[in-house]
């Protein structure tokens, strides 16, 4: 009896399935990707900054192609301009000279194929990483390195923030946003948890310092590509408009963020 | 028209009922199953010779008013014996009548009516009631007899598939059903997130769904009334009945606490699959339960009284690090009164309330939400005469709805406590319903319920520029939340908001002959409360949210005709129905709303509007050893929400978009066929044309990932859902005259195996980087069986 239960049991359990298969999409009209992410590592001058381009493609090529031949400029607020210039990889634009100023407002402007985008951010400040805490019993069934990275909220201030941790052993690094509206001033940490960690490999941990609007955004983004979509706390699937507007033709709105933050950042290594 | 006006009118309307009067007697009394003592719902009594009958009501009670005189009378009730006699109306009389089960008698195969009929002369339509017995014998998932996903087998109602709570009729969304069990409102009827109802099929007497032309006697949802009976509990002697299946087991205890005065009956239901879990080395745990209860006293002729309960959870536990419980709690008490013979009263207090609870220790914070009710409702039913009924009474609705409590679990915990703000809500019907036979061949009910809804007092309701909670980004081109510029607290005892609706109900049924009539309906709703939800399939943490300042009442208008066949002598019915339906006031979401834990839920609900229209064809055969059904649907179900100002894009451009629950073509064909009386076996084919659903139209790249980019709203399918279901019954002696009587029940649920798709996630392959569709099938060929007994 018990062994007619063990194999009804396995039956349940095996029944459903999940399979790759083959879909007819629709496809769009290709759009320019915009990944202008300034970034501002602590201790450092800031100076070197590039823009990234790109378009977009259907969606189950293998290739996805630079956006060349663009003119990418930066007005910071006291109209100095910077402008950004194509490198030997294609659709990477590079200044060397920005200067990063805290709570500054900065403006990009792109001509790309005859047509004007814009965007507007603030160059958002962002609080120390305190320390890491590490243990193997992390993630639902207690079986996966977990990693905690401490840091100290403001308690006056309305903050969000843009985790990111990079390890060798991952395609894509994992990333987190998190808001303070449960956790304001407290010592909250930014979570991972992950199988494939051994001892000595290295973990790099960074936390941005960002607006409202970009949390908002990479909310969204990450609930559309991340592996638990169709479960419970999924949202509507949609276009996900960032910041930066098309001015020449408005229906052909770009993707991507236009995003300026400061970074603290720790490389701990996995004990 | 105001509410004087209407009474005005509806009285010059039934004035003439009154006015002529002979020397008239009323007959009465109630008809109960000879041996259980149980009240039998839905039983006909019918005098032919004066085309005329009435039928018992969900107490069995019935009433019927006639001129002095001898007639023949027939009482009869799907799967049991009918009764016919003579009797003469010479003063007025109880009667009450004993039914037999109709296999109790006969002496070979046994030949039911376990069908349904039709009845044709009555104006009600676009109603199904389905007995339990049918039910039963319907091949199921893992052998679970299942209320919800049975009905589903109906014209006009459909799910959202496999594993998925809940049901959407005639292109409803699942919020937009009363669920009543013994009259109390069920918020969440799933267990397992959907793979099964909370109904103990064991329990259950019966059950009605009404798509359209809804009585005035319901209201609060717009798309459908699920009534669902407990039963009493035999009053003449104890039984025990029970099943063994391999999800749950069921035991079921009743009997007389004083032999036909009063009953008890106690049912459990549990689950166990998760006993097998640490075989293989799971430390989790899935497991649901409920329980239902009911007492019943005869305290005279005149007066019952009932009191009955529900109480179900489910509860997940992944080790010590996730925990989820949830489920409902009912109780309920009713008194029944005889005013005369003529006028049934019913008194309901109810108290129901539904917890949702969650436990997360490895981010260290508990959260829980969940809505209370309680109602006062008094119902009444007056028999004036043979040709007119009346219905009236009130209803009042005291709701607290809790949307979340976040509390840390640990002193060092990072999360502070959180309370979202209660809302409190109060909500109130009175309706007058009359059913008036107009001559032979022409029946008519109309009425009207006027319902009203308070928004009372509440802490920190935001307030925002315009009372605009939603700004639109011109810019940008998106919907954003806009800034809150203030909150204001109220006293519970204040009203910040109040809705007052009068809905109107109509039916009309023209007999064309003695097998076939016409009919038509008309039908207005009202909801107050909406269901957030931004999942095609709502879960157990979605909560409920009234009408208020941001958010108003959701308004239906429904418009539907049939013509209804009887063919054979009564062996097939043909029932074909069309409707049309409009909502105002259908909320959808901004790109992108975050719903959980969102305590200014104004901020990213956009105001639409939804439209649905159909043909329903149901083709019964009702005797005989083959019975069942083909249903067909075709249908459309669609929404719109336009933006606010000419500058606004709304949803999809403002156009017309698909709701998750349009389902083009909708056929479901059920069979039961009795080869002798060891065995039978029923079968159930469906086929729907797949949900919509969004998918991507593109890629890119940011910040390292793959991002796709997707279509507006709906604008995709997920594939055609089709499957077969098998099941065998087998009842070893069935001429035993033991006491013990028991049944094998083996099912294979999607014989063929067939891979219908409950999602398509579109996402990166974490080890080539390759893009890919993953289909997610939740359920390929199951076999099943269960032992059920009774004793």
């Amino acid at each position: 009896m018990r062994k007619l239960f063990f194999v009804i049991a396995i039956v349940v359990i095996s029944t459903s399935c999940e399979d790759v298969i083959e879909v007819d999409l629709n496809t769009m009209q290709p759009k320019l990707v915009i990944e202008a992410s300034l970034n501002w590592f602590k201790g450092t001058r800031g100076n070197e900054q590039f823009i990234k381009l790109s378009l977009t493609a259907p969606y189950f090529d293998n290739n996805i192609q630079p956006a060349v031949n663009a003119s990418v400029r930066i007005k910071d607020q006291n109209n100095i301009t910077y402008v950004f210039l194509e490198d030997e990889v294609k659709g990477l634009y590079i200044n060397r000279n920005f200067v990063p100023k805290i709570d500054q407002t900065y403006k990009l402007l792109i001509t790309y194929d005859d047509e004007t985008y814009e965007g507007k951010e603030i160059l958002k400040p962002v609080v120390d990483i305190d320390y890491v805490s590490q243990n193997m019993s992390g993630g639902i069934l207690d079986e996966q390195t977990e990693i905690k990275a401490y840091y100290t909220d403001p308690e006056d201030e309305i903050n969000f923030y843009f985790f990111e941790f990079v390890n060798k052993r991952s395609l894509a690094p994992s990333l987190e946003v998190y808001e303070d509206k449960f956790t304001n001033g407290n010592q909250i940490f930014g979570y991972y948890s992950t199988e494939n960690l051994i001892a000595a490999d290295e973990v790099v941990i960074r936390n941005y310092g960002i607006s409202e609007q970009f949390y908002n955004y990479m909310f969204i983004l990450l609930q559309q590509s991340s592996e638990v979509n169709g479960g419970p706390f999924e949202t509507q699937p949609a276009s996900v408009k960032g910041n930066c507007v098309n001015i020449t033709n408005p229906d052909n709105y770009p993707l991507g963020y236009f995003r300026l933050s400061e970074v603290s950042e720790i490389i701990y290594t996995v004990q | 028209m105001s509410i004087k006006e209407f009474v005005y009118i509806w009285l010059i309307i039934c004035l003439p009922v009154f006015s002529y009067a002979q020397e008239k007697f009323t007959l009465s009394g109630k008809i109960t199953d000879h041996h259980s003592n149980e009240t039998l719902i839905g039983v006909n009594i019918i005098f032919p010779e004066l085309k005329n009958g009435t039928i018992t009501n969900e107490y069995g009670f019935y009433s019927i008013t006639l001129n002095k005189g001898a007639y023949a009378f027939q009482v009869s009730y799907l799967g049991y014996k009918s009764l016919s006699g003579t009797i003469t109306i010479d003063q007025n009389l109880t009667r009450n009548f004993e039914l037999y089960e109709a296999s109790e008698n006969l002496a070979e195969i046994v030949i039911t009516e376990n069908v349904e009929k039709l009845n044709i002369r009555k104006p009600q339509m676009s109603v199904n009631s389905l007995s339990i017995n049918t039910i039963k014998q319907m091949p199921v998932v893992l052998g679970e007899v299942d209320v919800i996903k049975s009905i589903t087998l109906l014209p006009g109602v459909s799910n959202a598939g496999e594993g998925s709570s809940g049901f959407n009729v005639r292109g409803g969304a699942v919020d937009q059903n009363l669920i009543l069990l013994d009259e109390a409102t069920i918020f969440n009827a799933s267990h397992l997130f959907g793979f099964f109802s909370v109904f103990n099929p064991d329990a259950i007497k019966d059950l009605k769904l009404y798509k359209g032309g809804i009585p005035a006697k319901y209201g609060g949802r717009v798309s459908s009334v699920l009534d669902i009976y407990q039963k009493e509990g035999n009053s003449k002697e104890f039984h025990m009945n029970g099943g063994i299946g391999l999800v749950s087991s069921r035991l079921l205890a009743e009997g007389p606490i004083k032999k036909e005065k009063g009953s008890f009956l106690f049912g459990g239901r549990s689950s166990y699959a998760h006993l097998f879990f640490p075989l293989f080395d799971l430390d989790s745990k899935a497991y649901f339960y409920d329980l239902n209860t009911k007492l019943s006293w005869q305290i005279n002729s005149k007066n019952n009284i009932y009191l009955s309960g529900y109480f179900g959870r489910d509860v997940f536990k992944i080790s010590d690090s996730f925990e989820n419980t949830y489920g409902n709690a009912v109780i309920n008490f009713r008194w029944n009164h005889l005013f005369s013979d003529k006028l049934f009263s019913n008194l309901s207090l109810i108290y129901s309330d539904y917890y949702y609870g969650l436990g997360l220790k490895f981010v260290e914070f508990e959260w829980n939400s969940g809505i209370k009710n309680f109602n006062l409702k008094y119902d009444l039913k007056h028999y004036i005469s043979a040709n007119f009924k009346l219905d009236y009474g009130f209803n009042s609705l005291y709701l607290t709805f809790n949307p979340g409590e976040i509390m840390p679990t640990t002193p060092t915990s990072g999360i502070n406590p959180y309370n979202l703000t209660k809302k409190y809500a109060f909500e109130n019907a009175v309706y007058i319903d009359a059913e008036h036979q107009l001559g032979p061949n022409l029946s008519v009910s109309y009425g009207a319920r006027f319902s009203t809804f308070h928004r009372l007092g509440q802490t920190e309701l935001n307030t925002y520029d315009n009372d605009q909670a939603v700004r639109y980004n011109e810019v940008l081109g998106i919907y954003e939340k806009a800034p809150i510029i203030g909150v204001s607290n109220y006293d519970r005892s204040d009203i910040i908001a109040t809705f007052k609706n009068l809905e109107p109900r109509m039916a009309v049924a023209y007999q064309l002959n003695d097998n076939s009539s016409i009919k038509t309906s008309y039908n207005r709703m009202s909801q107050y409360l909406h269901l957030l939800s931004n999942t095609s399939s709502p879960t157990p943490l979605d909560v409920w949210a009234p009408s208020g300042k941001y958010i108003k009442p959701q308004l239906l208008d429904q418009l539907a005709v049939g013509y209804f066949n009887t063919l054979s002598n009564n062996q097939y019915s043909l029932e074909i129905e069309m409707f049309y339906k409009a909502i105002k006031n259908r909320i959808d979401y901004i790109d992108g709303a975050n719903l959980i834990a969102n305590d200014a839920i104004e901020q990213v609900i956009l105001n639409g509007k939804a439209k649905a229209y159909g043909l329903e064809i149901l083709l019964r055969k009702n005797e005989g050893q083959l019975q069942g059904w083909i249903a067909y649907t075709l249908s459309n179900s669609e929404q719109q929400t336009p933006g606010r100002s000419s500058v606004e894009t709304g949803i999809n451009n403002g156009e017309w978009y698909k709701t998750p629950y349009d389902k083009t073509h909708d056929i479901s064909i059920t069979s039961s066929y009795r080869l002798n009386k060891k065995w039978t076996f029923s079968s159930n084919f469906i086929f729907q044309t797949g949900q919509p659903t969004t998918f991507p139209n593109g890629q890119y790249e940011y910040n390292g990932m793959s991002i796709p980019n997707y279509e507006p709203r709906n604008s995709s399918r997920l594939s055609n859902y089709h499957r077969l279901d098998l099941s065998a019954t087998l009842t070893p002696r069935a001429d035993s005259v033991k006491k013990w009587k028991g049944e094998w029940v083996f099912g294979i649920y999607n014989v063929y195996g067939r891979k219908n798709a409950s999602s398509i996630a579109f996402r990166q392959n974490s080890d080539t980087g390759i893009n890919e569709a993953n289909r997610l099938a939740l359920f390929g060929i199951i076999p099943s069986f269960s032992y059920n007994f009774r004793f």
